[in-house]
Protein backbone atom coordinates (compact mmCIF):
# COMPACT_ATOMS: atom_id res chain seq x y z
CA UNK A 1 0.00 0.00 0.00
CA UNK A 2 2.28 2.74 0.59
CA UNK A 3 5.07 1.30 -1.50
CA UNK A 4 2.60 2.41 -4.38
CA UNK A 5 2.77 6.17 -2.44
CA UNK A 6 6.27 5.86 -1.92
CA UNK A 7 6.82 5.08 -5.58
CA UNK A 8 4.73 8.29 -6.75
CA UNK A 9 6.86 10.57 -4.42
CA UNK A 10 10.33 8.85 -5.59
CA UNK A 11 9.43 10.65 -9.29
CA UNK A 12 9.24 14.21 -8.23
CA UNK A 13 11.44 14.23 -5.41
CA UNK A 14 15.39 13.87 -5.49
CA UNK A 15 15.43 11.94 -1.74
CA UNK A 16 14.22 8.57 -1.47
CA UNK A 17 13.18 8.81 1.96
CA UNK A 18 11.17 12.18 2.13
CA UNK A 19 11.13 13.23 5.92
CA UNK A 20 9.65 16.84 6.58
CA UNK A 21 13.37 18.08 7.78
CA UNK A 22 15.02 16.59 4.72
CA UNK A 23 16.80 18.70 2.65
CA UNK A 24 15.09 18.40 -0.41
CA UNK A 25 11.83 19.01 1.59
CA UNK A 26 9.49 17.13 -0.43
CA UNK A 27 5.56 17.85 0.58
CA UNK A 28 3.76 15.34 2.42
CA UNK A 29 2.55 12.17 0.24
CA UNK A 30 -0.94 12.54 1.08
CA UNK A 31 -2.42 9.27 0.06
CA UNK A 32 -5.75 9.58 -2.25
CA UNK A 33 -7.43 7.71 -4.91
CA UNK A 34 -5.46 6.39 -8.17
CA UNK A 35 -2.46 6.39 -5.90
CA UNK A 36 -3.30 3.96 -2.86
CA UNK A 37 -5.92 2.06 -4.58
CA UNK A 38 -4.62 0.64 -8.34
CA UNK A 39 -2.67 -1.96 -8.27
CA UNK A 40 -0.61 -3.07 -11.50
CA UNK A 41 -1.63 -6.69 -12.81
CA UNK A 42 0.25 -9.47 -11.12
CA UNK A 43 -0.37 -11.68 -14.52
CA UNK A 44 -2.07 -11.12 -17.51
CA UNK A 45 -3.65 -13.96 -19.66
CA UNK A 46 -5.32 -11.99 -23.19
CA UNK A 47 -6.79 -8.55 -22.05
CA UNK A 48 -7.85 -10.02 -18.83
CA UNK A 49 -5.56 -8.72 -15.95
CA UNK A 50 -4.89 -10.05 -12.39
CA UNK A 51 -4.24 -7.93 -9.66
CA UNK A 52 -3.34 -7.87 -5.63
CA UNK A 53 -7.21 -6.80 -5.11
CA UNK A 54 -8.78 -9.71 -6.98
CA UNK A 55 -6.40 -12.19 -5.72
CA UNK A 56 -7.46 -10.97 -1.96
CA UNK A 57 -11.15 -11.87 -2.94
CA UNK A 58 -9.88 -15.29 -4.17
CA UNK A 59 -8.24 -15.79 -0.83
CA UNK A 60 -10.82 -14.92 1.44
CA UNK A 61 -13.39 -17.21 -0.72
CA UNK A 62 -10.95 -20.17 -0.02
CA UNK A 63 -10.08 -18.83 3.37
CA UNK A 64 -14.47 -18.86 4.15
CA UNK A 65 -14.76 -21.98 2.40
CA UNK A 66 -12.18 -23.64 4.33
CA UNK A 67 -13.37 -22.72 7.73
CA UNK A 68 -16.34 -24.10 6.98
CA UNK A 69 -15.13 -27.38 5.58
CA UNK A 70 -13.31 -27.68 8.50
CA UNK A 71 -15.90 -27.35 10.82
CA UNK A 72 -18.60 -28.73 9.22
CA UNK A 73 -16.82 -31.65 6.96
CA UNK A 74 -17.10 -34.31 9.50
CA UNK A 75 -20.06 -33.29 11.55
CA UNK A 76 -20.47 -34.73 15.14
CA UNK A 77 -23.27 -34.72 17.37
CA UNK A 78 -20.69 -33.23 20.49
CA UNK A 79 -18.78 -30.75 18.47
CA UNK A 80 -15.54 -30.41 19.38
CA UNK A 81 -12.36 -28.16 18.12
CA UNK A 82 -13.14 -25.53 15.16
CA UNK A 83 -16.46 -26.84 14.96
CA UNK A 84 -17.64 -25.45 18.06
CA UNK A 85 -16.57 -22.17 16.72
CA UNK A 86 -18.35 -22.48 13.49
CA UNK A 87 -21.40 -23.33 15.27
CA UNK A 88 -20.85 -19.76 16.75
CA UNK A 89 -20.50 -18.30 13.80
CA UNK A 90 -23.95 -19.55 12.39
CA UNK A 91 -25.95 -19.36 15.34
CA UNK A 92 -24.84 -15.55 15.79
CA UNK A 93 -25.97 -14.97 11.51
CA UNK A 94 -29.45 -17.12 12.73
CA UNK A 95 -30.34 -15.55 15.91
CA UNK A 96 -29.13 -12.03 15.79
CA UNK A 97 -29.70 -11.41 11.69
CA UNK A 98 -31.75 -14.15 10.13
CA UNK A 99 -34.44 -14.95 12.68
CA UNK A 100 -35.64 -11.07 13.98
CA UNK A 101 -35.50 -9.72 10.36
CA UNK A 102 -37.38 -13.14 8.58
CA UNK A 103 -38.55 -15.23 11.14
CA UNK A 104 -38.17 -18.76 10.90
CA UNK A 105 -39.48 -19.11 7.52
CA UNK A 106 -35.97 -17.74 6.25
CA UNK A 107 -34.26 -20.34 7.71
CA UNK A 108 -33.63 -21.17 3.51
CA UNK A 109 -31.86 -18.56 3.29
CA UNK A 110 -29.18 -18.97 6.66
CA UNK A 111 -26.42 -20.83 4.37
CA UNK A 112 -26.47 -17.32 1.65
CA UNK A 113 -26.50 -14.94 4.66
CA UNK A 114 -23.48 -17.24 6.48
CA UNK A 115 -21.62 -17.10 3.39
CA UNK A 116 -22.36 -13.72 2.86
CA UNK A 117 -21.44 -12.13 6.56
CA UNK A 118 -18.61 -14.39 6.79
CA UNK A 119 -16.88 -13.23 2.89
CA UNK A 120 -17.21 -9.85 3.84
CA UNK A 121 -16.12 -10.02 7.01
CA UNK A 122 -13.11 -11.12 6.26
CA UNK A 123 -12.67 -9.40 2.82
CA UNK A 124 -12.76 -6.44 5.03
CA UNK A 125 -10.07 -7.89 7.49
CA UNK A 126 -7.78 -7.64 4.96
CA UNK A 127 -6.91 -4.37 5.39
CA UNK A 128 -4.77 -4.91 8.61
CA UNK A 129 -3.40 -8.32 7.93
CA UNK A 130 0.12 -7.23 7.48
CA UNK A 131 1.54 -8.04 3.37
CA UNK A 132 -2.24 -7.97 2.83
CA UNK A 133 -3.12 -4.04 4.03
CA UNK A 134 -5.59 -3.46 1.42
CA UNK A 135 -9.65 -4.07 2.01
CA UNK A 136 -10.53 -5.40 -1.27
CA UNK A 137 -13.99 -4.07 -0.78
CA UNK A 138 -12.94 -0.50 -1.20
CA UNK A 139 -13.20 -1.06 -4.81
CA UNK A 140 -16.67 -0.54 -5.59
CA UNK A 141 -16.74 -3.01 -8.18
CA UNK A 142 -16.75 -5.92 -5.13
CA UNK A 143 -19.41 -4.38 -3.02
CA UNK A 144 -21.44 -3.65 -6.53
CA UNK A 145 -21.04 -7.27 -7.59
CA UNK A 146 -22.16 -8.47 -3.29
CA UNK A 147 -25.33 -6.19 -4.04
CA UNK A 148 -26.19 -7.27 -7.44
CA UNK A 149 -26.19 -10.60 -5.85
CA UNK A 150 -28.72 -9.46 -3.00
CA UNK A 151 -30.49 -7.29 -5.38
CA UNK A 152 -31.62 -10.24 -8.35
CA UNK A 153 -32.66 -12.02 -5.25
CA UNK A 154 -34.93 -10.01 -3.71
CA UNK A 155 -36.44 -9.04 -6.52
CA UNK A 156 -37.17 -12.56 -8.07
CA UNK A 157 -37.95 -13.48 -4.98
CA UNK A 158 -40.86 -10.47 -4.41
CA UNK A 159 -42.14 -11.32 -7.90
CA UNK A 160 -42.23 -15.16 -7.33
CA UNK A 161 -44.02 -14.83 -4.08
CA UNK A 162 -46.39 -11.78 -4.59
CA UNK A 163 -46.46 -11.57 -8.57
CA UNK A 164 -45.32 -8.72 -10.90
CA UNK A 165 -47.94 -6.39 -10.17
CA UNK A 166 -48.24 -7.24 -6.25
CA UNK A 167 -44.53 -6.57 -6.30
CA UNK A 168 -44.95 -3.21 -7.01
CA UNK A 169 -48.55 -2.42 -5.25
CA UNK A 170 -46.77 -3.85 -2.04
CA UNK A 171 -44.19 -0.84 -2.46
CA UNK A 172 -46.61 1.57 -2.01
CA UNK A 173 -48.81 1.94 1.95
CA UNK A 174 -52.15 0.38 1.16
CA UNK A 175 -54.81 2.47 2.01
CA UNK A 176 -53.58 5.96 1.34
CA UNK A 177 -56.09 8.60 -0.60
CA UNK A 178 -55.06 8.81 -4.51
CA UNK A 179 -53.89 12.78 -4.26
CA UNK A 180 -51.04 11.55 -1.79
CA UNK A 181 -50.96 8.16 -3.72
CA UNK A 182 -49.73 10.06 -6.86
CA UNK A 183 -46.72 11.78 -4.79
CA UNK A 184 -45.77 9.46 -3.41
CA UNK A 185 -45.80 6.30 -5.26
CA UNK A 186 -42.89 7.30 -8.17
CA UNK A 187 -40.82 8.02 -4.28
CA UNK A 188 -41.53 4.58 -2.92
CA UNK A 189 -41.30 2.79 -6.41
CA UNK A 190 -37.48 4.44 -6.80
CA UNK A 191 -36.35 3.62 -3.23
CA UNK A 192 -36.86 -0.03 -4.14
CA UNK A 193 -35.42 -0.34 -7.46
CA UNK A 194 -32.67 2.34 -7.36
CA UNK A 195 -31.91 3.74 -3.61
CA UNK A 196 -32.10 0.54 -1.84
CA UNK A 197 -29.29 -1.64 -4.04
CA UNK A 198 -27.38 1.98 -4.66
CA UNK A 199 -27.01 2.45 -0.98
CA UNK A 200 -26.14 -1.33 0.05
CA UNK A 201 -23.01 -1.07 -1.97
CA UNK A 202 -21.99 2.06 -1.41
CA UNK A 203 -22.29 2.02 2.32
CA UNK A 204 -19.93 -0.72 2.48
CA UNK A 205 -17.95 0.68 -0.38
CA UNK A 206 -17.49 4.17 1.02
CA UNK A 207 -16.93 2.59 4.87
CA UNK A 208 -14.12 0.79 3.17
CA UNK A 209 -12.12 3.31 1.20
CA UNK A 210 -12.54 6.11 3.95
CA UNK A 211 -10.93 3.22 6.20
CA UNK A 212 -8.05 2.62 4.13
CA UNK A 213 -7.18 6.34 3.69
CA UNK A 214 -7.27 7.01 7.23
CA UNK A 215 -4.85 3.95 8.16
CA UNK A 216 -2.68 5.34 5.48
CA UNK A 217 -3.14 9.22 6.89
CA UNK A 218 -1.42 8.35 9.78
CA UNK A 219 0.97 5.35 8.60
CA UNK A 220 2.24 7.70 6.53
CA UNK A 221 2.52 10.53 8.91
CA UNK A 222 3.87 8.29 11.26
CA UNK A 223 7.34 7.82 8.97
CA UNK A 224 7.45 11.26 7.02
CA UNK A 225 6.98 13.15 10.76
CA UNK A 226 10.18 11.06 12.23
CA UNK A 227 13.48 13.32 12.59
CA UNK A 228 15.55 13.24 15.29
CA UNK A 229 14.12 16.28 16.98
CA UNK A 230 11.09 17.82 18.15
CA UNK A 231 9.07 15.78 14.85
CA UNK A 232 9.68 12.66 17.21
CA UNK A 233 6.98 14.00 19.35
CA UNK A 234 4.45 14.24 16.31
CA UNK A 235 5.67 10.94 14.84
CA UNK A 236 4.93 8.83 18.11
CA UNK A 237 1.42 10.69 18.51
CA UNK A 238 0.93 9.80 14.75
CA UNK A 239 1.99 6.33 15.56
CA UNK A 240 -0.47 5.65 18.84
CA UNK A 241 -3.43 7.32 16.72
CA UNK A 242 -2.58 4.80 13.70
CA UNK A 243 -2.82 1.73 16.69
CA UNK A 244 -6.31 3.13 18.18
CA UNK A 245 -7.65 3.92 14.68
CA UNK A 246 -6.43 -0.04 13.31
CA UNK A 247 -8.50 -1.03 17.00
CA UNK A 248 -11.57 1.16 15.81
CA UNK A 249 -11.51 -0.11 11.82
CA UNK A 250 -11.89 -3.33 13.09
CA UNK A 251 -15.23 -2.93 14.89
CA UNK A 252 -16.23 -1.00 11.48
CA UNK A 253 -15.06 -4.09 9.25
CA UNK A 254 -17.32 -6.11 11.42
CA UNK A 255 -20.04 -3.46 11.43
CA UNK A 256 -19.98 -3.38 7.96
CA UNK A 257 -20.44 -6.90 7.30
CA UNK A 258 -23.26 -6.91 10.04
CA UNK A 259 -24.46 -4.21 8.29
CA UNK A 260 -24.88 -5.33 5.00
CA UNK A 261 -26.08 -8.75 6.09
CA UNK A 262 -29.19 -7.61 8.22
CA UNK A 263 -30.02 -5.46 5.60
CA UNK A 264 -30.34 -8.01 3.17
CA UNK A 265 -32.26 -10.48 5.61
CA UNK A 266 -34.24 -7.42 6.03
CA UNK A 267 -34.68 -6.82 1.80
CA UNK A 268 -35.15 -10.59 0.95
CA UNK A 269 -37.65 -10.61 4.46
CA UNK A 270 -39.90 -8.11 2.69
CA UNK A 271 -39.92 -9.71 -0.26
CA UNK A 272 -40.72 -13.05 1.27
CA UNK A 273 -43.78 -11.36 2.98
CA UNK A 274 -46.93 -10.02 0.64
CA UNK A 275 -48.27 -6.63 1.83
CA UNK A 276 -46.35 -5.16 4.76
CA UNK B 1 -42.72 -6.29 9.74
CA UNK B 2 -40.41 -7.57 12.96
CA UNK B 3 -36.65 -5.81 11.95
CA UNK B 4 -39.07 -2.24 10.26
CA UNK B 5 -38.09 -0.39 13.28
CA UNK B 6 -34.87 -1.42 13.92
CA UNK B 7 -33.62 -0.46 10.14
CA UNK B 8 -36.35 2.41 10.09
CA UNK B 9 -33.22 4.92 10.26
CA UNK B 10 -31.71 2.98 6.51
CA UNK B 11 -35.45 3.18 5.37
CA UNK B 12 -35.98 7.41 6.16
CA UNK B 13 -32.45 7.65 4.41
CA UNK B 14 -33.35 6.07 0.95
CA UNK B 15 -36.79 8.01 1.61
CA UNK B 16 -35.18 11.23 1.53
CA UNK B 17 -32.65 10.32 -1.37
CA UNK B 18 -35.64 8.84 -3.34
CA UNK B 19 -37.75 12.17 -3.03
CA UNK B 20 -34.87 14.12 -3.95
CA UNK B 21 -33.77 11.76 -6.93
CA UNK B 22 -36.91 11.44 -8.47
CA UNK B 23 -38.36 15.24 -8.44
CA UNK B 24 -35.12 16.61 -8.96
CA UNK B 25 -34.67 14.63 -11.98
CA UNK B 26 -38.13 15.93 -13.08
CA UNK B 27 -37.19 19.01 -11.90
CA UNK B 28 -34.14 19.24 -14.10
CA UNK B 29 -36.00 17.36 -16.84
CA UNK B 30 -38.57 19.92 -17.62
CA UNK B 31 -35.49 22.93 -16.69
CA UNK B 32 -33.80 21.84 -19.60
CA UNK B 33 -36.53 21.36 -22.24
CA UNK B 34 -38.17 24.87 -20.84
CA UNK B 35 -34.69 26.33 -20.32
CA UNK B 36 -35.34 27.05 -17.07
CA UNK B 37 -32.27 26.32 -14.78
CA UNK B 38 -33.90 27.00 -11.41
CA UNK B 39 -36.26 24.31 -11.78
CA UNK B 40 -33.74 21.72 -10.88
CA UNK B 41 -32.86 23.10 -7.33
CA UNK B 42 -36.77 23.63 -6.46
CA UNK B 43 -37.60 19.96 -7.58
CA UNK B 44 -34.77 18.87 -5.41
CA UNK B 45 -36.41 20.97 -2.66
CA UNK B 46 -39.86 19.79 -3.46
CA UNK B 47 -38.69 16.26 -3.44
CA UNK B 48 -37.01 16.77 -0.05
CA UNK B 49 -40.01 17.80 1.52
CA UNK B 50 -41.97 14.69 -0.36
CA UNK B 51 -39.82 12.52 1.62
CA UNK B 52 -39.91 14.25 4.83
CA UNK B 53 -43.64 13.50 4.03
CA UNK B 54 -43.07 10.16 3.02
CA UNK B 55 -41.40 9.47 6.11
CA UNK B 56 -44.37 10.81 8.44
CA UNK B 57 -46.90 8.91 6.27
CA UNK B 58 -45.20 5.85 6.95
CA UNK B 59 -43.80 5.79 10.48
CA UNK B 60 -45.41 9.26 12.23
CA UNK B 61 -48.92 7.71 12.38
CA UNK B 62 -48.66 4.33 14.05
Amino acid sequence: MAANVLASIAANCPETSAHLNSAARCRYPAPGYPDSFTYGPLFKIGSFTFNKPMLLAVICAGLVIWFFWAAFGKPKLIPRGVQNVGELGIFFVRDQILRPMMGKRGDNFLPFLVSLFFFIWVMNIMEIIPASQFPANSEIAFPASLMLMVYGTYTYLGIKHQGLGGYFRNMIPSGVPIGILLILAPVEILQYVLVRPFTLAVRLFANMFAGHILLLVFTLATWYLLSAGIGLLWSATSFVLTIVLTAFEMLIQALQAYIFTILTAQYIGGSLEAGH
Amino acid sequence: MAGDSQNAGWTIFGYLIAGMAFYGGLGWLIGHFTHIALLFPIGALVGLGVGVFGVIYRYGRS
